[in-house]
């Protein structure tokens, strides 16, 4: 009876122990209990029952303390939601709805919770994940589809008869407009979608994140640092040197009495928030790009010109023309560039700009990767073609005769015209033909089809074919120009920016770290909410630096515990 | 000639000194942890490194630009910095096992790019017109960093499942096992197991978890690098194409499948958030992740559809 009720009493102490004022007044109880006969130890163990009960209960409280100050710097989020949602805290939305409550019965309160609920389900992370994959999952899906075809090649491809995977038909890509993947209502919706809950889950998670992470909080038992993700205890040290050596290190330092609380990497936490904006400022750039564009493309041979205006087309409904579509642009000069080995290096175009009055405005001369730029308007070199070649029969002429793109095969192009010899008007004319890969050298073929020279333009070297004395002055080419006006770039250029920025920010660890000065001793604890294999060695390595404290706590000496 | 000679056995000396190191680094893991060989092999990385970048040092100086310009240079390219994201823990001194985990991938970029298949592209070629600018360098070495890193981190993320699910297997195959004789050694054995299995195994388990768990990390931490990478290597070219090609996105398949890999990688950042699908779940998202970079860097090339068509080669032409 003794040895059970004594045990208790044992482990009774030893808790105690730990909580220092609270047991105080149960102390003598026990300890009077040793002299006392058997008779009393029933009266004891009465006692010690309630101590007992008492104990594991303030134990418990004492527990649920700490975890609930934990909880205050941990999980907060859903506490921050419940007060952001409270009311005081709210967006718009809610006081809108507010209002409307007051005036209305249970249906203004469902309207009310409404745009709450849906916030809610869009900021659900699983949610958001499906739809990332979603989005995924089409674009791969678009490039496997052959984009922007006739229906008749789906017909063919994709046939009822034979479906791909056993399910997959033209029906499927036309009803569901697969065929133009990257502009049809499906994927722009999953984009919308996407976008929604990109939005929500700033506004209802991220940004109360925030506010937890900002404030400071001191951990004031050693319990509850030791429950950190890292934690460590120095047996002969101050937590003072502790801060000392933690600011060194690029920490934001506080301390309150025994405790200290240091933080490192607060933009860490701000920066997802920053990469979800810049990427909302992309889709709206791009939204914009897509509304608001015109774009076209021309050939124009050299010597000739446009107004921009005639070439541009509208792609959206926001699209408004400017003063500077009434620009005429004229091509001065194309050119290419050559290797030595006779490849290509570089297309150049000359182009002079004019307004309304027939005054030159710009000039530039634009080259692949080189646009010009006027007035919202880019103009980029992006193709070719052989316009005419510039001939004298017998010293007669110049003859302009128009060259025609005879296969083209990808960059690969060559071009071909044909010099009638005799009466043209004869059903089987016979004649000399000209065939060209680039402007440099035209190959020549007789009356027979066979080959007899190759001549350089310019070069004045005459061909004598069939009688004929042919010389070749010049060979004019017409650049490919595209022309595009896009008010949406600038807007995409700066979420390009602040998406850079923020996603390197990001890489940066939010790292906590939480000290209390118990007597000599200092415990340590924190936690780092990315670079959690690196923080561990990094911590070791800083609390091997802080100094130890020799003797008593009053003479202190520091001293190194390891080089 | 001389620098192609010099490239030459600069490419073979690299390949065969990562084979060796390869070799190496798997004993270590495998059998026992000997110092000589693991200095040997710290030095074998080294040279691989070294011969990397003469390579690319002496074909940039031969072709005068700077060599990422098609398929083969950026092979080239990519093992330089896989080497590179290899030297980092021996740089920093961590002695762990994580580099033998990705040190094959070094092999196998290496291997390929000398292999047959792209024997023609070994000639340095001229640079078309619109590789001619200077993004190119941005652009281009961008991209090709946040695959190596973003390899290497969904590779130790593969390495993850494979030792959690064997794991589990072997553990289904105990309780199987157990349960079997259960009726007939339980009164043996019980003293022995709470004796001596059980410290034996849960310290087994004990160490098994770290490497997990240091996995996790690693390849967390790999990964948002090459996410970096990846995310502005993706804003380079969009704003390249808005200068060469008219407009910044232009659906281009290999534009499309670098988003797609951008995608793959942001929903495993997303999947970090959360601490409930931490660990396999996000390892498995990592590895689908390996699969689409494979896809994007080289099926969108063995199409060789789109704008991107510099770096194309033909099976057939072997």
């Amino acid at each position: 009876m003794v040895a059970l009720t004594l045990s208790p009493t044992k482990t009774l102490f030893l808790n105690s122990h730990l909580l220092h004022s609270t047991f105080k007044p149960h102390f003598i109880n026990p300890h009077s209990t040793k002299t006392h006969s058997l008779h009393s130890s029933r009266f004891l163990s009465f006692n010690l029952v309630t101590c007992k009960l008492k104990s594991p209960q303030d134990i418990k409280n004492k527990d649920k303390n700490i975890s609930k100050k934990i909880v205050l710097s941990e999980a907060a989020p859903s506490l921050a939601e419940k007060r952001g949602d409270g009311g005081g805290g709210g967006g718009e939305g809610n006081g809108n709805g507010e209002v409307r409550a007051k005036s209305g019965g249970s249906v203004m309160r469902l309207v009310k919770r409404f745009p709450r609920k849906v916030l809610g389900i869009l900021s659900n992370l699983p949610l958001a994940i499906g739809e990332m994959f979603a989005v995924a999952a089409l674009m791969a899906l678009g490039t496997f589809i052959d984009q922007g075809e006739a229906p008749d090649f789906y017909f063919q491809k994709y046939p009822e008869d034979n479906p791909v995977l056993g399910f997959f038909t033209w029906r499927w890509v036309l009803t569901l407009g697969f065929d133009h993947m990257y502009s049809s209502p499906v994927f722009l919706g999953t984009l919308v979608l996407l976008g929604a809950s990109l939005m929500a889950c700033t506004y209802t998670t991220q940004i109360p994140l925030v506010k937890v992470a900002r404030r400071w909080n001191f951990l004031d038992s050693s319990e509850a640092i030791r429950k950190q993700e890292y934690s460590d205890t120095l047996p002969r040290a101050s937590v003072q040197d502790l801060g000392v050596l933690l600011m060194g290190a690029g920490y934001e330092v506080f301390l309150k009495g025994p405790s200290l609380y240091a933080f490192k990497g607060l933009a860490g936490r701000f920066a997802p928030i920053g990469v979800h904006l810049a990427m909302l400022l992309i889709m709206a750039g791009g939204t914009l790009s897509a509304a608001g564009s015109f774009r076209g493309s021309v050939t124009v041979p050299q010597g000739l010109n446009f107004v921009v205006g005639d070439v541009l087309g509208p792609t959206g409904f926001l699209s408004t023309p400017t003063d500077a579509f009434n620009t005429e642009v004229h091509i001065n000069r194309f050119y290419m560039d050559y290797y030595d080995s006779g490849e290509v290096s570089q297309f150049h175009t000359d182009l002079s700009l004019f307004d309304l009055d027939g005054k030159e405005i710009m000039r530039k001369t634009i080259s692949v990767n080189d646009p010009l730029r006027y007035g919202g308007i880019t103009i980029y070199q992006t193709d070719w073609s052989f316009s005419a070649l510039q001939i004298l029969k017998d010293d007669e002429g110049p003859f302009n005769l128009a060259m025609a793109p005879l296969k083209i095969n990808g960059d690969k192009k060559l071009f071909g015209t044909f010099l009638p010899v005799g009466d043209a008007e004869l059903p089987n004319v016979k004649g000399i033909s000209m065939l060209a890969r680039d402007l440099q050298s035209i190959v020549i073929y007789d009356l027979e089809g066979k080959f007899s020279g190759v001549r350089r333009p310019g070069s004045k070297l005459p061909i004598d074919i069939d009688g004929s004395r042919i010389v070749i002055v010049d060979a004019i080419g017409s650049s490919g120009l595209d022309l595009k006006t896009d008010p949406g770039v600038p807007i995409v250029y700066a979420g390009f920016g602040a998406l850079m920025l923020t996603t390197c920010i990001s890489f940066l660890s939010h790292t906590r770290i939480w000290a209390l000065q118990d007597g000599t001793m200092v415990v340590i604890g924190g936690k780092t909410n990315r670079a959690k294999a690196e923080f561990p060695e990094e911590m070791d390595r800083l609390l091997d630096r802080v100094p130890e404290i020799v003797e008593s706590s009053r003479s202190e000496e520091p001293d190194n515990v390891s080089g | 000639m001389i620098s192609s000679i010099l490239e030459h056995i600069l490419i073979h000396i690299s390949f065969s000194v990562v084979s060796i190191v390869i070799t190496i680094r798997l004993l270590i893991l495998l059998v026992n942890e000997i110092a000589g060989l693991y200095d040997s092999s710290k030095k074998g990385i080294i040279t691989t490194f070294v011969c990397i970048t003469g390579l690319l040092v002496t074909r940039w100086i031969y072709s005068r630009h700077l060599p990422l310009s098609d398929l083969y240079e950026s092979f080239i390219f990519l093992s330089w910095s896989l080497s590179i994201i290899h030297m980092v823990p021996y740089l920093k001194k961590h002695k762990n096992h994580l580099s033998a985990i990705t040190a094959p991938i070094v092999i196998l970029t290496q291997g390929f790019a000398t292999s047959g298949f792209l024997t023609e592209m070994h000639q340095s070629r001229i640079l078309v017109p619109a590789l001619q600018s200077h993004w190119l360098m941005m652009h281009v070495s961008m991209m090709v960093l946040g695959y190596a890193a973003l390899l290497c981190g969904s590779l130790l993320s593969v390495a993850l499942i494979v030792i959690t699910f064997r794991k589990i297997i072997r553990t289904f195959d105990k309780s199987n096992n157990e349960s079997f004789s259960f009726g007939e050694i339980q009164y043996i054995n019980e003293r022995n197991n709470v004796l001596w299995n059980t410290p034996f195994i849960s310290s087994k388990n004990y160490y098994r978890s770290q490497l997990i768990q240091q996995l996790d990390h690693w390849s967390y931490r790999i990964i948002s690098l090459g996410f970096i990478f990846l995310t502005m290597g993706i804003l380079s070219g969009a704003v390249w194409a808005n200068e060469a090609w008219g407009s910044y996105w232009n659906w281009d398949p290999k534009e499309t499948w670098a988003f797609i890999t951008w995608t793959i990688f942001a929903i495993y950042l997303h999947i970090r958030t959360n601490p409930n699908l931490e660990g396999v779940n996000s390892a498995i998202v990592a590895s689908l992740g390996f699969l689409i970079i494979w896809i994007c860097y080289l099926g969108v090339n063995l199409l060789g559809i789109g704008l991107h068509s510099y770096g194309t080669f033909t099976l057939t032409s072997n």
